[in-house]
């Protein structure tokens, strides 16, 4: 059976698994900008998430010929990133890996983040600076709970592919996720 | 603009998710990996499929579980047409037999022309006034179906009378049927194994099947340039794997009456109560009119 641009991503996979490059494109196509903007908010380094993004897509590759389909496409794609993502955090030992854990996930140990709030209240916002406010935001985020932000933003996952990608319980992953998103409210509220 | 009447995401998913929010993160990512990095990733793909077009392992994976399915199929079609042809086989075995045998003697008496020389009438005489196969065909009864390992016990020949003179006239060793042998001498391999007549009618006893006629077995005997007008039947089987044995009174033809009385004595004396008395019941039907054949034994 052939493939078409609608079909769904584990059809394109296996069609590519038998030999199809042309599935591989759409597939490609359809995730290479989420997974880079997931590594690149992730890792916040355009050459690092640049090389990842890489790795990424060669594992892949390279795992075509034993490729079955046993979960959503995405949840194997980004388990692949979130894998490669802390082998790149353990070489490069960076502190972030602590956040990786939940400890800061109270709500009374959120900081806010440095904003702008020193400017004029009638200074009218465009969307613009308002996108570059929540991006900002998103950057504060810990990694856990950024993370967990991404995978549904960009992975268009649900919270038990989240817990599946991240290898966590499916509470955590919701608990991650309600702590990102009550960071990010706040931080917009106060923002006028 | 604020957001914070969006509260903590409405119908979307609770807390966990917030439209407005989420709108607001869309327009703003938009970053993508540089071209350079596509073609490098694609290129690589397509190197890969040039490389390992398609694996043993994803062809197998592929074609196993229809593989699956068609064996499990051909394996239960082949044990259903075992099983019905196995019941088939026991059928003939089991069914009644007369039908069948009844036809074939209808068969057969169109088919076969008297032998030279047989004379039909007397022969017909000779089968209604012949005795009852007594415990011999019995006990030849039993060696077959305990030879053939059949099970239906209840359905063997009770001691007695055949419901049928017919039955009891083939079962009937008797002289008078002695151009039989010609009939069917070289016609069937297995009856010519005793040579005589009578051996040939011990034969046909011990080949009878349960609760079959016995009359059907000397339809069965084919005459000479006569087509067998049916294949065979179990019956005809058995009568061909049938083992023949010697009357007891062979070679007392041609004896007078005196030495058939003196050997059914011995017979007696020796205990050999069933032999004497078959050969007593030939006696009677040879000599009717020896005061002997008439009184007590």
């Amino acid at each position: 059976m052939a493939w078409t641009a609608e079909s769904s991503d584990e059809e394109l996979m296996l069609h590519y698994r038998d030999g199809d490059a042309g599935a591989f494109d759409v597939l490609y196509a359809r995730h290479k900008g989420g997974l880079y903007r997931y590594l690149l908010r992730q890792c916040r380094n355009a050459a690092a998430a640049e090389e990842l993004f890489q790795d990424v897509w060669m594992n892949l590759i390279r795992a075509r010929a034993g490729y079955t389909v046993q979960a959503k496409f995405t949840t194997f794609l980004y388990r692949v990133a979130h894998n490669r993502l802390i082998d790149h955090y353990r070489k490069s030992n960076q502190a972030t890996v602590v956040s990786l854990d939940d400890k800061v996930e109270d709500g009374a140990a959120i900081v806010d983040p440095p904003d702008e709030r020193e400017r004029p209240q009638d200074e009218t916002l465009d969307a613009k600076r308002q996108a570059g406010r929540l991006m900002a935001l998103i950057s504060e985020l810990p990694e856990a709970q950024r993370e967990a932000f991404l995978l549904q933003q960009e992975g268009g996952m649900t919270v038990e592919e989240i817990a599946q990608a991240t290898g966590v319980s499916r509470e955590t992953a919701k608990s991650r996720l309600r702590y990102a998103m009550s960071r990010l409210r706040r931080g917009m509220l106060e923002w006028r | 603009m604020a957001l914070n009447e969006h509260g903590t995401g409405g119908a979307n998913g609770g807390a966990e998710r917030d439209p407005r929010l989420e709108r607001l993160y869309h327009e703003a990512a938009n970053e993508a990996p540089p071209a350079h990095l596509d073609a490098a990733i694609l290129a690589a793909a397509r190197r890969e499929v040039e490389a390992r077009p398609r694996t043993l392992a994803s062809t197998l994976r592929r074609w196993h579980v229809p593989a699956s399915v068609a064996a499990v199929v051909v394996v239960s079609v082949t044990l259903v047409i075992l099983v019905r042809e196995e019941e088939r086989a026991e059928q003939p075995v089991q069914a009644p037999v007369p039908a069948a045998v009844s036809r074939v003697e209808e068969a057969t008496a169109l088919q076969t022309p008297p032998a030279p020389g047989e004379d039909t009438k007397e022969a017909a005489q000779m089968r209604r006034a012949a005795p009852v196969p007594q415990r011999q065909e019995l006990r030849d009864d039993m060696k077959f179906s305990t030879a053939l390992g059949k099970r239906d016990d209840q359905a063997r020949i009770e001691p007695g009378p055949h419901p049928s003179s017919g039955m009891a006239a083939e079962a009937t060793p008797e002289p008078a049927a002695k151009p039989l042998p010609e009939r069917f001498g070289a016609a069937s391999p297995g009856l010519a194994e005793g040579g005589a007549a009578p051996a040939a009618a011990d034969t046909v006893v011990a080949g009878r099947l349960e609760g079959a006629p016995a009359a059907a077995s000397e339809s069965d005997r084919p005459a000479p340039g006569a087509q067998r007008p049916m294949s065979a039947t179990p019956e005809m089987t058995v009568r061909a794997i049938g083992k023949s044995r010697p009357a007891i009174w062979e070679g007392f033809e041609k004896e007078p009456p005196e030495k058939w009385l003196a050997r059914i004595e011995e017979l007696r004396r020796q205990g050999r109560s069933p032999e004497a008395e078959e050969m007593f019941a030939e006696f009677k039907r040879r000599f009717p009119e020896h005061p002997q054949a008439a009184g007590p034994r």
